[in-house]
């Protein structure tokens, strides 16, 4: 055994902690602005996701009439990845934790 | 590979590029949409917006390079599979500034309606109002006729 495996044993690292607090799932939430076009988003919600034409759509109207729409739940490093790529196509973009479940 | 050939009036947006191009050396700058994420480290969260920034500088641009010397010649610009989402997203950053930086007197609802007034706007704030319009009008052309190959790419 090492000495620094040795010292990770009797000092767990703050990063134990981080991993702790970042794991379960995770909801990637769009929110309203009111710039871009209901066909970007569409189109933007079909690229990213996959999404059907109906589903993107009515992702979009949540977005448009409730100010926010969830469009993905999962692990974090995934909702991480998706919430980059929106905020690539300049969508506001954000992480919660999904208590839902 | 599908192609859109686009005849702009010269004479009309010609005086745009002025606003464009003042708006993306000021998005250089930062992001069009100030983004942030939950739980990030200091040194991932600065990676995260400089990888962001690094692409709408990109994107921004490939947009400009449709205003070269054959468009001053010819009023044409031509979109592909190639460009569009350079340009769509391009388009959506310069909006989003110049809503911001711009056009913040204008509420909400009637910008969301384009429910605007033009008459009402005085002669520079009707010219950014134009350029914001002008480059929703090319986001809904590309999407129209180039929305199947953005799926697929």
């Amino acid at each position: 055994m090492t000495a620094f495996s040795a010292r990770t044993e009797t000092a767990p690292a703050p990063r134990a902690e981080t991993e702790l607090a970042l794991a379960g799932l995770w909801r990637v939430v769009v929110l309203n602005d009111p710039v871009n076009l209901m066909s970007y988003v569409v189109l933007v919600f079909r690229k990213v996701f996959g999404f059907d034409e109906v589903t993107a759509r009515r992702h979009m109207l949540e977005v448009h009439e409730l100010g926010r729409s969830v469009v993905w739940s999962g692990l974090r490093e995934k909702a991480e990845a998706y919430v980059f790529t929106l905020q690539q196509w300049h969508l506001t973009a954000i992480l919660e934790p999904d208590e839902t479940r | 590979m599908k192609r859109v050939e686009v005849k702009l009036g010269l004479p009309v947006v010609a005086p745009l590029l002025d606003i464009i191009k003042r708006t993306v050396d000021d998005l250089h700058g930062g992001l069009a949409v100030p983004q942030s994420l939950q739980d990030l480290d200091e040194e991932l969260g600065a990676a995260w917006k400089c990888e962001l920034l690094d692409g709408q500088n990109e994107d921004c641009r490939r947009f400009l390079a449709l205003f070269d010397s054959e468009f001053f010649a010819s009023g044409m610009v031509a979109f592909d599979d190639d460009n569009a989402e350079s340009v769509l997203r391009a388009c959506a950053a310069i909006r989003l500034r110049l809503r911001d930086r711009e056009l913040r007197g204008l509420p909400d609802d009637v910008l969301e309606g384009a429910g605007v007034d033009v008459g009402k706007l005085d002669d520079a704030a009707q010219k950014i109002y134009m350029c914001y319009v002008f480059l929703a009008t090319l986001q809904e052309l590309i999407i129209q006729h180039l929305d199947a190959a953005i799926l697929e790419g």
